[in-house]
């Protein structure tokens, strides 16, 4: 395609298709510092906390433990570095000025969210599927290692259970749904700090506050059916589910809804506002 | 080929001052002229308020079994456990008593026959003046202990000191009170000769005539619950490792103590000693959990065998402070992480909006030295911080803690702190020291991250997550990481006191935490001195 050929394309009333938006989305990303930092950043914390937390956990002890779940702890703190991705994407746009570019490049504020929402999913499932198979095989090695090997009831750790490849691919879908609710949110909040504070609330004071064990049952329960992490990590557990305030994949279609709102939200205003 | 040289251009002004009080005075003018941030340290101060009298608006005490236990009063209005066996005689005036402690063995009562052998590190033997035989009265007491050594107690909070060592035949305890008006005066020795004062009790209002005499105690040993109708081996101690979330419940111990060499003198009436069971002892016994349809053995009773000169006591229970698993207001006050999180972004911006803007090379060139600016940074939003957190947490106190009791926390066991009590100000101070504190640690990050975002997450997952991993990782492992990381700080919003005499179930989810609130504390501020010195050398090592 020719450099003449491609202005007239630009330069046609509809803009830009969502085809372009995406390759051009792409290459913002790409070509960020803080991109391949902050992936690396949440690759290591997810890997590296699961890890730690797989290590002290012995059998005799704690057989008890559903070892999935466990392998997994570190997503926890791996889904701040998303959150913080996600949320630069859209903010730092507005940072720098880019956005009016960006806009004036592909007119329809919703195809320049949805390229926005695409590389943003494909980059944090890349990401996300990396960091979880590596939980999960170093998970395997130390927890067999810990006599977690089947007897005195205790799970043995292996993708080719039901529930434990829910739990694993339940948990990459949860890293991609963090990212496009903390984008969604970034769109209506547009202020890079502003946004991750509230995300960061959302995630982690809810929990922390639904917790206290002094709390009327009904608003504890309430909170933790849909708090967007307390509902969406329910995708991680293999054991006792009967107990789970919320089931698995209703768990994680309440996050789908959130993430779904805040882009809906997020969508509206940028239509709404001026750049 | 010069033709001379020509004087720069010098402005007739005197040069700007850049001294420290000045440096601080245009930080304070730069956080003081941006609405957003007064109106958000404001709103963090006001949304702390709120979030803490809500959560305790929420908290429901009626559904809670803690909320009113069985409980004595002690001197002061307030909770304690006073449940002993105690042989006594009447005594009146200045008097004193002494006796010699010859061995001490706990077991777990009605384990079995003979019932097994447990550690209870807290078990009490000794002697002990008491202004009358109901629960709650005051008192003063020299007690053996196995694992403590010698200790006076009184008060029920009062705890010193003596002579250290378990008591055994080989080196019996020799222990001595002596009363002067309302004064006591507790002494020890290792050989009836050579005699060491431990402590001095002043017990205001003691009437003239008091009971006084020997006592055991053996407090509840906690341990995992054992399933209904299993045989448990005999309890793991606490401190082992088992999980955060099993059970903890009670098992009742007993306490048996050989006296001689007791001796009294001063206004003794004369007459016989008398045994009897002060309290009721509390816990259930081991090998059973009580369920419908199955009764648990009776506790064990105490008594007395008197045989020559020699005393045989055998007692359960514990004189101390009533300490409760649950802390309603600690875990209320986890309601200031809302503000806490808006301080944070807030120490993040105030140097990353500098970057943002450009502004801090207009900074660095008015004031060169970089590590000054960076101090009076660190000095101006932790002052204001300390400022807006003060406000809302005494704000918040009274009326959550009014909240609380009339959701049905009973407030001889969850007391009213007032603002100026000891502990009420450690809760006041404590959380606006933990919200100044955090703010320079946001502050030093920003500074080494210069990006908002980033600096924000990375004091969260600091601060914040280790208390979410505190409640699930296994006990041991989660005391750890609530002592390492900066989430320490956190045992500052106790709200009911811990005592180091009482074995207690400690849970970060019931607001207890590792470490001494003030270690805590200091945990977080090596953090946040830390970050600040990597801060001030990236600083210098960096282009603006």
């Amino acid at each position: 395609m020719s450099a003449g050929h491609r202005m007239t394309r630009a330069l046609r009333a509809e803009g830009a298709t969502l085809r372009e938006a995406v390759h051009a989305e792409w290459t913002k990303l790409r070509t960020m510092p803080s991109t391949g930092w902050l992936l690396l950043t949440a690759i290591a914390l997810t890997a590296g906390v699961s890890v730690l937390a797989t290590v002290v956990v012995k059998c005799p002890a704690l057989c008890g433990e559903d070892t999935t779940r466990l392998s997994l702890t570190g997503i926890l703190l791996g889904q701040a570095a998303v959150a913080v991705l996600a949320v630069l994407v859209m903010t730092g746009e507005y940072s720098s000025g880019m956005i009016r570019i960006t806009l004036a490049a592909v007119p329809r504020r919703a195809t320049a969210l949805a390229a926005k929402a695409i590389i943003l999913t494909g980059v944090v499932v890349a990401a996300g599927t990396v960091s979880v198979l590596g939980s999960v095989l170093a998970g395997r090695f130390i927890l067999r290692a810990n006599g977690f090997t089947g007897a005195h009831g205790s799970l043995l750790l292996s993708l080719g259970d039901g529930p434990a490849l829910r739990a694993a691919a339940g948990s990459v879908l949860y890293l991609a749904l963090i990212a496009l609710l903390s984008l969604g949110l970034a769109t209506a909040v547009r202020d890079s700090a502003a946004s991750i504070t509230v995300m960061l609330g959302l995630l982690y004071i809810v929990p922390l506050l639904t917790d206290l064990g002094t709390l009327d049952p009904a608003w504890e329960h309430r909170l933790q059916r849909y708090g967007p992490m307390t509902a969406g990590l329910a995708i991680q557990a293999t054991k006792n589910l009967n107990k789970l305030p919320i089931g698995p994949w209703p768990g994680l279609g309440v996050l789908a809804a959130w993430a779904a709102a805040a882009l809906l939200a997020g969508g509206l205003l940028l239509r709404l506002r001026d750049a | 080929m010069s033709t001379g040289t020509i004087t720069p251009y010098r402005s007739g002004q005197r040069p700007g001052r850049d001294d420290f009080p000045h440096l601080l005075w245009a930080e304070w003018t730069k956080f003081r002229t941006v609405r957003g941030w007064v109106i958000a340290m404001a709103a963090a101060a006001v949304l702390t308020a709120l979030a803490v009298v809500a959560l305790a608006g929420v908290s429901n005490g009626s559904q809670n079994a803690g909320a009113n236990p069985a409980v004595a009063i002690g001197p002061g209005g307030e909770a304690v456990t006073d449940n002993f066996y105690f042989v006594y005689q009447s005594l009146d005036g200045n008097s004193s008593i002494t006796a010699r402690v010859a061995s001490l063995d706990t077991e777990l009562a009605n384990a079995g026959s003979p019932p097994p052998h447990i550690a209870v590190p807290w078990a009490k033997a000794g002697i002990i003046i008491k202004a009358g035989t109901r629960p709650g009265s005051a008192y003063a007491a020299v007690l053996a202990t196995p694992a403590h050594g010698v200790r006076m107690q009184y008060g029920y909070t009062h705890d010193t000191a003596g002579l250290p060592g378990a008591v055994s035949a080989a080196s019996p305890r020799w222990l001595r009170l002596t009363r002067s008006g309302d004064t006591i005066t507790g002494y020890d020795s290792a050989d009836g000769r050579h005699w060491a004062k431990i402590g001095t009790a002043r017990l205001a209002g003691l009437p003239p005539t008091v009971q006084a005499g020997l006592f055991a105690a053996s407090p509840p040993l906690l341990a995992p619950a054992c399933p209904p109708g299993a045989i448990c081996p005999p309890g793991s101690p606490p401190g082992q490792s088992f999980a955060s979330n099993s059970t903890l419940v009670p098992y009742t111990t007993q306490a048996t103590a050989a006296f001689d060499h007791v001796s009294l003198r001063g206004g003794w009436p004369g007459g016989a000693w008398r045994g009897g069971q002060i309290g009721f002892p509390t816990g259930i016994p081991l090998l059973c959990t009580p369920s419908p349809g199955h009764f648990c053995p009776k506790t064990p009773a105490g008594g007395f065998t008197k045989s020559g000169g020699t005393f045989t006591l055998a007692g359960s229970g514990d004189i101390a402070p009533y300490v409760t698993d649950v802390d309603p207001l600690g875990t209320v006050l986890k309601g200031s992480l809302v503000g806490l999180l808006a301080v944070i972004a807030l120490g993040a911006l105030f140097i990353t909006t500098e970057y943002r803007r450009g502004l801090i090379r207009t900074t660095f060139a008015a004031s060169p030295r970089r590590g000054r600016v960076l101090a009076a940074k660190a000095i101006v939003i932790g002052s204001v911080t300390f400022a807006a957190g003060l406000v809302g947490a005494a704000a918040a106190l009274p009326i959550a803690e009014n909240k609380l009791h009339s959701g049905g926390w009973a407030a001889s066991v969850y007391p009213v702190w007032s603002l100026t009590s000891g502990h009420g100000l450690q809760i006041v101070v404590g959380t606006a020291a933990l919200l100044a504190v955090a703010a320079i640690l946001a502050l030093s990050a920003g500074a080494v991250l210069r990006r908002s975002a980033g600096a924000i997450a990375a004091v969260v997952v600091l601060l914040i997550v280790p208390l979410i991993l505190g409640a699930i990782l296994p006990q041991t492992y989660a005391d750890w990481v609530l002592r390492l990381t900066p989430a320490a700080a956190f045992g500052l919003q106790q709200g009911t006191p811990h005592y180091s005499q009482v074995t207690s179930v400690c849970q970060p989810i019931n607001g207890c935490y590792p470490l001494a609130p003030w270690e805590g504390f200091a945990v977080l501020s090596v953090w946040a001195a830390a970050a600040l010195g990597i801060a001030a050398f990236l600083l210098r090592r960096r282009d603006a």
